[in-house]
């Protein structure tokens, strides 16, 4: 076999190609053998974007969340608000209780008039679920005290979430108009599928201890006014007619 | 994308109100018993999906729901009962009158919203 220098020059040049091409794979392949760190790199910053995204992924579920409990305490203080008709925001205030916070028995208390000074008696203004209560403090319409969480919050307008020693409540929520306790929301049972009272409810449970009250005061102001004005003019216009 | 026609059947104002802010993206009818849902549906018979209450005065969700499934103009329409009444027996009741889901009050918004999404995705629906 003829040595390369004796080749013809074209198959020199091929050769030199050749030799070039091989040196060429050579560097390659160092660079290929120097990748693994760099890989190991891309796979590490491949990991971090991957936690960076489980992260988002429950930032995310936690936003929803918390726009779900904004949107339940607009829905609810809105609807509060929405009518000036006594009957309705007792209603509205049993929905609240009945399908927010997932009470299956529960009263809603109102100091009679001047009780505080007098009989300290409340009347229920709505019940739920009490046809078959036994703890026998609910008789007739009437609270007359008895139950150690729901006497301290109708005396100091304190919120205050079960299970309290000696008490039957789960919740005793105070409702207030101008810094008066006028009365409570006392939940006593929550339904058998809802375990226990959680911390997103705290928030409607001081919706209800602002709002309520408020809106139910204003309501019967509205509404006594209003029949008051009925009478009224109903006198003055059989006043006109003689 | 077409936007799909919702029925919200519940006799509380306060569900009616917290659909609406839920389900933005969605025409929503409104009914407040089983019997109102009936007519409704008769003038809307675009509606593709149905959120239904149990206890309700004049016709309740289950007879509502019985009606439903025996129609043959609405019977495809898929129906989630959205409801206090939670033991199995009362979620096997549902499922068996023929209802797509069955969600217990109080729910989780992202969980009923969960729910919504896959039926008005499906093909089906």
């Amino acid at each position: 076999m003829a040595a390369p220098e004796q080749l013809p020059p074209r198959v020199g040049s091929a050769l030199d190609e050749l030799r070039a091409t091989i040196d060429r794979a050579a560097e390659l392949a160092r660079e290929i053998e120097a990748r693994p760190p760099e890989a190991g790199d891309l796979s590490a910053r491949l990991a971090d974007v991957e936690s960076d995204r489980e992260e988002l992924s429950t930032k995310l579920a936690e936003y929803e969340q918390q726009v779900g409990r904004l949107m339940n305490l607009y829905v609810a203080t809105y609807q509060l608000h929405a009518t000036l008709d006594p009957s309705e925001v007792q209603a509205t205030i049993a929905e609240i209780a009945i399908n927010l916070l997932g009470a299956e028995r529960f009263v809603l208390l109102f100091w009679k008039n001047d009780a505080r000074d007098s009989s300290g008696e409340c009347e229920i203004a709505f019940a739920q679920g009490m046809e078959d209560d036994q703890t026998g403090l609910y008789p007739n319409g009437i609270y007359g005290g008895g139950d150690p969480a729901v006497d301290a919050t109708l005396s100091d307008g304190v919120l205050r979430i079960g299970p309290i020693d000696g008490s039957k409540a789960l919740a005793c929520v105070p409702l207030t108009v101008q810094g008066a306790t006028v009365g409570a929301l006392v939940i006593l049972k929550l339904f058998d599928h809802k375990a226990m009272l959680r911390a997103e409810d705290r928030d409607l449970l001081d919706l209800i201890a602002a709002h309520a009250a408020s809106a139910l005061f204003a309501a019967r102001v509205y509404s006594n006014t209003d029949r008051k004005l009925k009478t009224l003019e109903s006198l003055v216009a059989l006043v006109r007619r003689q | 994308m077409k936007t799909k026609k919702v029925l919200v059947v519940d006799d509380s104002k306060l569900l009616h109100r917290m659909f609406e802010m839920m389900l933005r993206g969605f025409p929503l009818v409104h009914a407040f018993d089983g019997r109102e849902a009936l007519d409704r549906l008769a003038e809307h018979k675009d509606v593709e999906l149905i959120l239904l209450d149990i206890n309700m005065p004049r016709m309740n969700g289950l007879e509502f729901l019985t009606a439903v499934k025996a129609h043959p103009e609405f019977a495809r329409i898929p129906v989630v009962i959205i409801t206090t009444e939670g033991t199995e027996d009362d979620t096997e009741r549902g499922m068996q009158a023929g209802a797509a889901a069955y969600v217990k009050k109080p729910f989780r918004n992202e969980e009923l919203l969960g729910v919504i999404n896959r039926l008005t995705a499906s093909p089906a629906a």
